[in-house]
């Protein structure tokens, strides 16, 4: 099948019933920003079918390659990262199910930045024309995307705040609240758990610490009965404290009525 | 290069309170934390708490013992680059 065939297929409005999946994270995420109709979120369902089961620690794109289509993570945790040339990294970015990559990656000629998974996750490569096409033909979509990459950035001012204004504590508390918050919209963690397949270097690596500070920050939220680790499983024992410790307001999500967190 | 160690406590917000004072030539260059069981496998080792000027480093490596901390603490006051 040619690449204009496949495009066709996928973005036909003469397509079979619109059947899709509720717990689809792409059309959660984005039905969130903005209403969609049934056509929108059935164009949404196959373009986010078919999916790759991708293990983890894998690079999906590296810094310096030519990029190659529209990343989108359906299940998993996946990361946006930059490396020193002394080995250092710093993780920019997580990328929950229902995130893509940059829309306009497309203009660039080389990536700026690598995309890791850091669990297995699944994961749709989504061609260049199959996206130019849906924001041309699919305005809803469109409108809820572009949203999508305003929060991504404002995402990244609240990151760089967290690095350059917060203490150790309250970085990490910072993220805990607001992954909860982005995985509660995608149908991903419960009232106050969910899982954190992180560990504590990629942990140390995405807040600008030492593994030693992040050691001893979880285990001062443990100690204060503010979160438990068992596993891989995150649960907030206090919802109110882990707040008020990172001063964390969820309005740079800019989820609406959605913010239950 | 005389380095003397002069032990203290330091209040780090954890168990972590073993630590010394590194001073290089009477000028305090660096501070070490031993780890606590807190940390597991690396409890018993050294922590590199603050480090100023050359020392200073974020991704400095944890020591096994305090022989190896100098070594490095060593290392990096003899290298030739600019500070700050």
């Amino acid at each position: 099948m040619t690449v204009a065939s496949i495009t066709d297929t996928v973005l036909s409005s003469h397509s079979p019933t619109p059947l899709f999946d509720p717990s689809n994270a792409l059309i959660r995420k984005l039905e969130g920003f903005n209403p969609l109709s049934d056509a929108d979120r059935a164009v949404l369902q196959r373009i986010s079918a078919n999916a790759h089961l991708i293990g983890p620690r894998v690079d999906l794109v590296r810094e310096g390659d030519p990029p190659d289509g529209v990343i989108l993570i359906m299940e998993g945790l996946a990361c946006r990262q930059k490396h020193r040339a002394n080995g250092a990294r710093q993780i920019t970015a997580y990328l929950v199910p229902g995130d893509a990559c940059d829309l306009d990656v497309a203009l660039l000629a080389r990536m700026d930045h690598t995309i890791t998974t850091l669990s297995a996750c699944r994961v749709v490569r989504i061609p260049f024309d199959v996206v130019r096409r849906l924001m041309d033909e699919h305005p809803a979509i469109a409108r809820s995307l572009r949203l999508g990459t305003l929060v991504d950035e404002a995402t990244l001012r609240e990151w760089l705040v967290n690095v350059g204004c917060r203490s150790a504590i309250e970085r990490i508390a910072h993220l805990f609240c607001e992954l909860l918050v982005r995985l509660q919209v995608v149908g991903c963690a419960s009232e106050n758990s969910y899982e954190f397949p992180v560990t504590q270097l990629d942990l140390a690596d995405t807040v600008g610490l030492s593994n030693v500070h992040v050691n001893r920050s979880l285990q001062e939220l443990r100690r204060q009965g503010v979160i438990e680790l068992k596993g891989r499983t995150l649960t907030i024992l206090d919802r109110q404290r882990l707040k008020s410790i990172a001063e964390f307001d969820s309005k740079y999500l800019h989820l609406g009525s959605r913010a239950a967190a | 290069m005389i380095m003397k160690l002069q032990p203290v406590q330091v209040a780090t917000g954890s168990s972590d309170r073993e630590s010394r004072l590194v001073f290089e030539d009477g000028l305090l260059v660096a501070v070490l934390v031993q780890l606590s069981s807190e940390h597991d496998s690396e409890a018993g080792h050294w922590f590199l708490e603050a480090g100023f000027g050359r020392v200073d480093d974020p991704h400095a490596p944890i020591f096994a013992d305090l022989d190896e901390a100098q070594a490095w603490i060593a290392r990096q006051l003899s290298e030739t680059r600019p500070v700050g």
